[in-house]
């Protein structure tokens, strides 16, 4: 009851305060007429009475404030009095107002939209039920490095160990896929999983069930289970979608469950997956590629398993030497190959907990994640000190203001209080700018079109610490000058501003600051410039062949139910219609485009009679044709012609680089090589050509030319998928031309992908160029953040020595030389801050070249960045950012220059 | 005038609390009642009383309406909660405690 009242009472206090003080004023004014009245009673008149009712009641105004106190809503009107202030204050300096807010917001949303997307692909984790007992198992390369693959025959040696692992399960690496829904073909994301999955890892599908292991037999009709994001974006969320029959890559697939809302994928790299195909559906649905072969690299498996309850890691540890040293004894010949992907007797048990992606593949990976955790901060840590800035100068130009108040009776915690709330306000409002700003930068990144789809949503986490750190920035920097300003000398400051001497002291907060900017910018750009680094080699990469007048058309036959020798028919057919189009010089048909292509696993026969080692390279299916219209030249033999057909001896084109690689001369006619996987598939090599730039399949951006090798379509288990033509006109109106003709082939035909080749070049490149364009807008920003600093607080140093160049101006002083004197102060600090920041941008080179030594182990579309110095980049990075500061430090300077010295004498 | 005594700090909360209980009353006619009661011995200072009244009201134990005053005008009428109701008893054995106290000392030395 009397809590009801208390609250009630103080609800009252703060919410009507206006009632409150009329109710107070009348409560008074009633006294005093009562009062009155009675003296008036005692024979005093009116006047006299009034008097004395005002001597008796003594200070009106100071009973109320008394009252006030006595409600405990002091502290609180006080609080309002001063935000309505502040607020008032901020509205009429709306220029200080707009740039502190612009950078704040610029800072908190940029940085909350770029790390979020940062965030979904590189830090989320998902929650396993006991994730303690999970290991993940690796067969080692011949090194005893784990390595990325572990073959589908080791998986199941794995899995008889049941009396260590309770479950054991085997997923495989993303693969790009597609389907036809709906009557559209679309991409996809599928993975290759046992039954065992979803149980080993302690997790129930969202809807229907996992598939079993019936279903896991090989010849068993497909099923998939559908991920959970692509149910709900893809199928809005329909649950009659389980049971039902969708075309994966052609074939029949039933969906039978969706997998849990809270698991993405395997490897959990922001690429959701979106279907789950039984390991046994591979060959069934990427035609070529047998399962059971160790030595695949298409359908890399990672294992993991489910310890026992009383089991420990070393247990499950040696356990698996004792399996290793099995495999060998039994198996010596798998283990004898050489190369990359060679693999080796051992086996490496980790604690799933203690791996984020791949043993491997941590090292570099927390290395990019770092630059970018880096990069994000610093572009905080400029905005912080430029708000700093900002404040700290305002808070130098308001001493006057100050004084008076200290003069006029005001405390100083009062003014402590005061100007805090007011920088508070401030920052609040930039995080309010901040929160539209990122959200509206989530839109816009939403809107780009990714080859791979990313779980974006704001990350709540990033943006409630970048608003806490600006409300601290706003507090700290808020106060500092606050109690600064409130030491001031009452009688200089009051007496002129002019006579203040000139603060020549060169260790000042304020330049501290500025220097800092510079540096932290320096760094930034140094940052930033490996990422557009690495997006320039994989331009450069994928340019060296001719593109301009190329069109392409994709589409598979498959969807359209067509047999193979049916299929080829029909390709030849649709073939010959587009290359009979008016202006076309030549076409070809192949699969796979030099921008997307795959890695494959081959043995070289050294020539020697010894068994080769297995090596890795780019391979595109293609015809006779395709070098002329691609236009890349031939360097020794010949290119595919009449000669190959399907029952003649295999053949192949190797680059330039493949046969320097691997044959060990450019002229490597007539060596040959074979198929990891089908030890029946010799290959002549009948022709060189010149490299050309490839897709980044082994992702080594910064070595952008992979061996590769073209063989004939007619001699390739797999269908053609593509054509490609070249005109003597423009690309555009060709590829319009060559979807008439396939429609005019079979209706029922679904088009993949319809571009011209310039194109298909741009959207490969999304990737890089995204992020380059991320971290390169990041880098802008930061800098246009320090120049705004700079410009700032020059204008400020500008302005209070206005009335120093009056006199120097009225006294002959050319306005070069004011300039010059204005600006060699900040050079100065701009050059320190240069020179600070190449030393920074320097080590951090260093550390990451440090950590990204054992990179290069081609895990999917983890792109792996090794800087290499550049001291033309840096040094052009160290221009720039002098260049910009000086010149933001220039502007003031000239507007000083051009001032009428009367003005400046009498500029207050 | 000077053989009226200011009301001693901390028990003109007390007094309020014991004036307002027989009745709902505004601020001067509670000033009134006291220095009558006390046969004018007891002199209200105006710029305690408000803040009291404001303090009691705060601290729940009064709670205020607007009401017609004896002349007809507008008054703010404090009067005593339950939690005040007990809070005077708690007050006048407080008091009574105290002044007794202060008696026997007086008293015996």
């Amino acid at each position: 009851m009397r809590t009801w009242h208390i609250l009630r009472s103080r609800l009252r206090s703060i919410f009507f305060r206006r009632s409150r003080e009329t109710d107070l004023r009348e409560e008074l004014q009633l006294h005093l007429d009562r009062e009155t009245e009675r003296l008036q009673a005692t024979g005093l008149s009116q006047g006299e009475a009034r008097l004395q009712a005002r001597r008796l009641f003594g200070g009106v105004e100071q009973i109320k404030e008394a009252s006030r106190d006595a409600r405990g809503t002091a502290g609180w009107d006080a609080l309002v009095r001063d935000a309505r202030q502040g607020i008032r204050r901020l509205v009429r300096d709306w220029r200080f107002t707009t740039a502190a807010i612009l950078i704040l917001g610029l800072a908190i949303g940029a940085n909350t939209a770029i790390f979020s997307v940062v965030n979904a692909v590189l830090f989320r984790n998902e929650a396993l039920a006991d994730p303690d007992r999970l290991v993940n198992i690796y067969q080692n390369d011949r090194a005893g490095r784990p390595l990325v693959v572990t073959s589908y025959s080791a998986y199941k040696e794995i899995a008889e160990y049941t009396d260590v692992f309770a479950a054991t399960m085997a997923g495989s690496m993303p693969n790009p896929a597609r389907y036809l829904y709906d009557g559209a073909v679309r991409d996809a994301v599928v993975e290759f999983a046992t039954a065992t999955y979803l149980d080993t890892l302690g997790l129930r599908p969202a809807l229907g069930r996992w598939f079993d292991e019936t279903e896991e037999r090989p010849g068993a009709p497909l099923v998939a289970v559908l991920g959970y994001q692509a149910w709900t974006r893809r199928f809005r969320a329909d649950p009659s979608i389980v049971g039902r029959i969708i075309r994966i890559e052609g074939r029949p697939v039933t969906i039978v469950g969706i997998a849990p809302a809270s698991h993405r994928g395997t490897v959990d790299i922001g690429l959701g997956t979106d279907f789950w195909l039984p390991i046994t559906a591979v060959p069934a649905v990427f035609v070529n590629l047998p399962p059971g072969d160790p030595t695949t690299i298409h359908a890399p498996f990672l294992v993991k398993a489910r310890l026992r309850q009383s089991v420990t890691l070393a247990q499950a540890k040696a356990a698996m030497d004792v399996l290793a040293q099995r495999l060998a004894a039994e198996y010596p010949d798998q283990f004898r190959a050489e190369g990359e992907f060679a693999v080796g007797p051992g086996i490496t048990v980790v604690a799933s907990t203690d791996v984020r992606i791949h043993p491997q593949a941590d090292g570099p990976f927390m290395v990019i994640a770092s630059l970018v955790l880096v990069i994000v901060g610093l572009v905080l840590a400029i905005a912080c000190s430029n708000l700093a800035t900002l404040l700290l100068v305002r808070g130098t130009a308001r001493a006057k203001e100050v004084s008076v108040r200290l003069a006029m009776g005001a405390t100083r915690r009062q003014l402590v209080r005061h100007l805090l709330i007011e920088s508070l306000l401030l920052s609040l409002a930039g995080g309010i700018a901040g929160c539209i700003l990122a959200w509206w930068g989530m839109r816009a990144l939403q809107g780009i079109d990714f080859p791979f789809r990313v779980d974006l949503t704001v990350d709540y986490r990033v943006l409630a610490f970048a608003i806490v750190l600006s409300q601290v920035t706003g507090a700290v920097f808020g106060l500092a000058p606050a109690l600064k300003a409130t030491r001031v000398d009452l009688l200089t400051t009051l007496r002129d501003e002019g006579l203040q001497p000139i603060d020549h002291r060169r260790l000042t907060l304020k330049n501290a600051l500025i220097v800092f900017q510079v540096a932290v910018s320096v760094l930034l750009l140094g940052g930033t410039s490996v990422f557009l680094q690495a997006a320039a080699a994989a331009r450069a990469q994928r340019v060296d062949y001719a593109v301009n007048g190329v069109a392409m058309l994709e589409t598979d036959l498959r969807f359209a139910g067509y047999s193979e020798p049916d299929a080829r028919r029909v390709f030849d057919e649709l073939l010959r219609r587009i290359a009979a189009i008016p202006g076309v010089q030549s076409a070809a048909l192949l699969r796979g485009l030099p921008m997307d292509v795959n890695g494959v696993a081959i043995v070289i026969d050294s020539g020697d009679g010894q068994k080769g080692s297995t090596l890795e390279a780019a391979a595109i299916a293609s015809a006779p044709g395709f070098f002329d219209t691609l236009r890349i030249p031939l360097l020794h033999g010949r290119v595919f012609d009449e000669r190959d057909r399907a029952d003649s001896p295999r053949v192949a084109v190797i680059s330039e680089r493949m046969a320097r690689q691997y044959f060990g001369a450019v002229n490597a006619i007539g060596r040959r090589f074979r198929s990891a996987n089908d030890p029946n598939s010799w290959t002549e090599v009948i022709g060189v050509v010149r490299n050309t730039g490839t897709g980044d399949f082994d992702d080594d951006v910064l070595d952008p030319i992979s061996p590769m090798f073209y063989t004939s379509y007619l001699q390739s288990v797999a269908l053609p998928t593509t054509v490609i033509a070249r005109t003597s006109g423009d690309a555009a109106p060709l590829v319009a031309a060559m979807q008439r003709e396939l429609r005019a082939v079979d209706i029922t035909l679904p088009v993949m992908t319809a571009q011209t080749m310039a194109q298909k070049l741009e959207s490969s490149l999304a990737v890089p160029n995204a992020i380059a364009t991320l971290f390169g807008a990041l880098g802008g920003l930061g800098l246009v953040l320090a120049s705004i600093g700079l410009y700032a607080v020059v204008a400020f140093a500008v302005a209070r020595r206005s009335r120093e160049i009056g006199v120097r101006m009225a006294l002959g002083a050319r306005s070069q030389q004011v300039v010059w004197s204005i600006a060699r102060g900040v050079a100065g600090l701009i050059g320190v801050g240069t020179g600070i920041g190449l030393v920074l941008t320097v080590l951090l080179m260093l550390v990451m070249r440090a950590g990204s030594g054992s990179a290069d182990i081609g895990i999917g579309s983890l792109s792996v960045y090794r800087p290499s110095f550049d001291p033309v980049a840096l040094l052009a990075i160290a221009a720039v950012t002098a260049v910009v500061g000086v010149a933001a430090a220039f502007v003031p300077g000239r507007r000083a220059a051009r001032m009428d010295p009367l003005v400046a004498l009498r500029h207050e | 005038m000077s053989d009226q005594t200011d009301v001693l700090q901390g028990t003109l909360d007390l007094l309020i609390l014991r004036t307002i209980a027989l009745a709902p009353m505004h601020g001067w006619a509670i000033a009134q009642r006291i220095q009558q009661i006390s046969d004018d011995l007891l002199r209200v200072q105006q710029g305690s009383l408000y803040p009291a009244l404001h303090r009691l009201e705060h601290q729940g134990w009064i709670t205020a309406e607007w009401g017609a005053s004896e002349n007809n005008r507008r008054a703010r009428f404090y009067a005593l909660t339950k939690a005040g109701r007990k809070q005077v008893e708690a007050e006048v054995a407080k008091w009574e405690r105290l002044s007794a106290g202060v008696n026997l000392v007086l008293q015996r030395t």
